[in-house]
């Protein structure tokens, strides 16, 4: 039997990531085991396939099935669609197999209408009504392109086609060629009645991790915003607080997300990000997947989870990549060091590395202090053309004003300078003669000077232990030392010619990089 | 060659060398040093290891860039500002695509994707040499910003795109950068006050 093409997220789809993106399977997932999730339905990522190819006639085809969602929705909020007097607003958004965070559209706060601002208003207060109209209103005209309608179905009808037809957006397509992902398929789209943290101080939205997703430290992580909505939180236009701040404030329903994020943790067997929205002193879970991690992290986070018992050998081996540790033994900034150091500003990161110095704002006294032989960091609230001979002497380079297309971003980029711009008016004064880092990955700006390190195969116990265990794991066995064929390269022909030659042990200046390639070849044949 | 010219030539590279300075002004070097030397011993120019502009010399161009402004039609100039605005922000786009493609640094190994960058370049060059002209009706001196950016771009066609972007050297994005500061000037702006309401990034 065919999947159906619009399915309840009520714990029993039980359909692969393929089927309900991996949004939908998330939801689905939390609410099979009791957790407090607002209801949703999903239209699949098949139908999201179709409607790359017939638009119309898939939207047609799926729309009473999307009208039978809503009345599920409906039914299980007692609240109704576009009507007063307790309007149900729905989310609608995005989800693929794999997750493509940002890259694709995502609707909030839809069916609202004059007569449904005025319930709202009465339900809530007249800010949130006016607020939460403001918010839908900006995302429908930015994602639909067009003055939202009054009807709420037409506007649901509207924001499921943008969404669907945001899979072949230019970002969304450049992501999944530079990530090689799958061009076929399309998405799906969740539609999930909405819950509010806007509505009044009790309320808010947030994002935590299950473990430090930098550190990899066995401690909680996140983000919390009171009295916003998720987007805010993600749009990194608003300053949040940390998760800790939650706890502080409302104890018993941050016991209660730090207990649903273990919980989550286990059934994944991963490193859970979770966003969260808490509307009056309720939790609401919104979504779960596992986390983006730093290097370190993903080193850490395997062998804690191994520790735990959660994963065994074969998969604490497939969570560390070649590149984790490429990138591990190359200096670079420690996620720790980064975050001891009080963050004096971010912006946008406009040019890659990481850069210490003294921060001057004019380009003479830049100039003159590089020839004394500082290390100078200039900082400006934007560059003209002639900043050009301080920005040549400059370790790195911070501005008030610009985006990554600026031409201070230009011309750090031409020059390999470590580069952060539209840090925000006040900077220069906040910056001038102090000694700070400059770290043009993550957009920060820090206090001191942050020295660089690296891990190594021999000397970083992670790195060690990860090796015992590859030694138990690959077909290939290398060593530090011993009496065994020497591996002069730990490059993919390198060790595929070992193998072939009937090795199993060898001796290589990088054993652990040699196994997990090793373990990589051994899947592919 | 005015004392504006040589003067505004200087302050928008900074600090520049004798040579440089007549290169970017299309002078010959020997002409150009009797000019350089009585603004220098006016105390106009500053001359180190580089030339550049006293703060005096910077008292001095404001002031002559006042002048040139006072019997110019303004909302010309404006309208061709206004215009620049949004070809600028295509040329910034396809300098960035230029640089990078998915977020890392442009190895240039692929050939479709620099092409296409390069055709929109020429796009870009199309959209603006109308805007020089209609600015130089103005300010006659600004017409040497489309040979110059010609110059430029004609060196990229012709395979050495170390022209469309490095810094130092009068690439087409240099050349723009300057073209850019003169015209918020020209529009009777100031470069601070256009980052700040975010058009002079």
């Amino acid at each position: 039997m065919p999947t159906p093409p619009v399915l309840l997220l009520d714990g029993n789809a039980k359909s692969p990531p393929e089927i309900l993106g991996h949004k939908g399977h998330g939801i689905d997932l939390m609410r099979g085991n009791g957790l407090p999730v607002p209801p949703a339905f999903c239209i699949t990522a098949e139908v999201g396939a179709r409607y790359r190819a017939e638009p119309a006639a898939t939207m047609d085809a799926i729309w009473d099935d999307v009208l039978d969602g809503m009345r599920r929705l409906e039914a299980a909020t007692s609240r109704t669609f576009g009507r007063e007097p307790h309007p149900l607003l729905v989310s609608v958004r995005s989800g693929a197999a794999v997750s493509m965070p940002g890259m694709m559209d995502t609707l909030l706060d839809l069916g609202v209408s004059d007569a449904v601002e005025k319930a709202l208003a009465v339900e809530g207060t007249a800010p949130f009504a006016r607020d939460t109209r403001r918010r839908f209103t900006g995302w429908y005209q930015r994602i639909v392109g067009s003055t939202a309608p009054d009807d709420a179905f037409l506007q649901l009808r509207s924001a499921i086609e943008a969404v669907f037809a945001s899979w072949d957006s230019p970002r969304a397509v450049a992501y999944r060629t530079h990530h090689g992902l799958d061009e076929c398929g399309g998405t799906a789209v969740v539609v999930q009645a909405m819950v509010f943290g806007n509505i009044n101080a009790n309320s808010g939205a947030g994002v935590v991790f299950s473990r430090n997703p930098m550190t990899g430290a066995r401690e909680e992580f996140g983000e919390w915003l009171p009295g916003g909505q998720g987007d805010d939180v993600v749009s990194g236009t608003v300053d949040v607080e940390p998760i800790a701040a939650l706890r502080d404030q409302q104890p018993a329903v941050y016991d209660e997300l730090i207990g649903a994020a273990r919980s989550l943790e286990r059934l994944a067997s991963d490193v859970q990000e979770i966003e969260f929205t808490i509307e009056d002193g309720t939790l609401w879970l919104l979504q779960t997947r596992a986390a983006k991690r730093s290097a370190q992290a993903a080193v850490r986070l395997a062998l804690q989870l191994h520790s735990d018992g959660l994963i065994d050998e074969a998969e604490t081996l497939q969570r560390v990549t070649p590149a984790h540790v490429e990138t591990l033994l190359q200096p670079s900034l420690q996620p720790e060091t980064r975050l001891a150091a009080k963050l004096l500003a971010n912006g946008l990161p406009a040019g890659p590395g990481v850069a210490s110095g003294r921060a001057y704002t004019e380009v003479d006294a830049a100039i003159d202090a590089a020839d004394r032989g500082e290390d100078v960091i200039l900082v400006r609230n934007h560059t003209s053309p002639d900043d050009i001979h301080g920005m040549l002497i400059a370790r790195g380079i911070v501005t008030e004003t610009g985006g990554a297309t600026s031409h201070a971003a230009v011309v750090s980029r031409e020059l390999g300078r470590a580069a952060v711009v539209g840090c925000g008016r006040g900077v220069t004064e906040s910056l001038a003669g102090k000694l700070v880092t400059v770290d043009g990955n993550e957009g920060e700006v820090r206090d001191g000077s942050l020295q660089l390190s690296a891990w190594s195969e021999d000397n970083t116990p992670e790195l060690r232990e990860l090796a015992d265990i590859a030694r138990r794991v690959s077909p290939l066995r290398a060593h530090t030392r011993g009496d065994y064929p020497r591996l002069e390269r730990h490059s993919e022909a390198a060790v595929r010619t070992a193998m072939a030659s009937g090795h199993g042990d060898v001796v290589s200046a990088n054993p652990l990089l040699a196994m997990l390639a090793a373990i990589r070849l051994r899947e592919d044949t | 060659m005015s004392e504006l010219t040589v003067l505004q030539a200087v302050r928008l590279k900074g600090r520049v060398s004798p040579v440089d300075l007549a290169a970017t002004l299309g002078e010959d070097p020997n002409d150009l040093a009797a000019i350089v030397d009585r603004l220098t011993r006016s105390g106009l120019l500053v001359d180190g290891k580089a030339l550049r502009v006293s703060p005096y010399g910077r008292a001095r161009l404001d002031e002559l860039l006042t002048g040139e402004r006072q019997h110019v039609d303004k909302a010309a100039l404006s309208a061709a500002y206004g215009d620049f605005r949004a070809v600028n922000a295509e040329f910034k786009a396809v300098v960035t695509d230029w640089q990078l493609k998915d977020g890392h640094p442009n190895t240039h190994e692929d050939t479709d994707y620099d092409a296409a960058i390069l055709a929109r370049l020429d796009g870009v060059h199309r959209r603006v040499t109308p805007i020089i002209a209609a600015a130089a009706t103005q300010l006659p001196r600004l017409s040497r910003y489309a040979a110059k950016l010609q110059t430029a771009l004609d060196k990229v066609s012709a395979g050495d795109p170390v022209w469309l972007s490095r810094p130092l050297i009068d690439s087409y994005h240099t050349v723009w950068f300057e073209l850019h500061e003169e015209l918020i000037i020209a529009a009777g702006l100031t470069r601070e006050s256009e980052a700040n309401s975010g058009d002079a990034q």
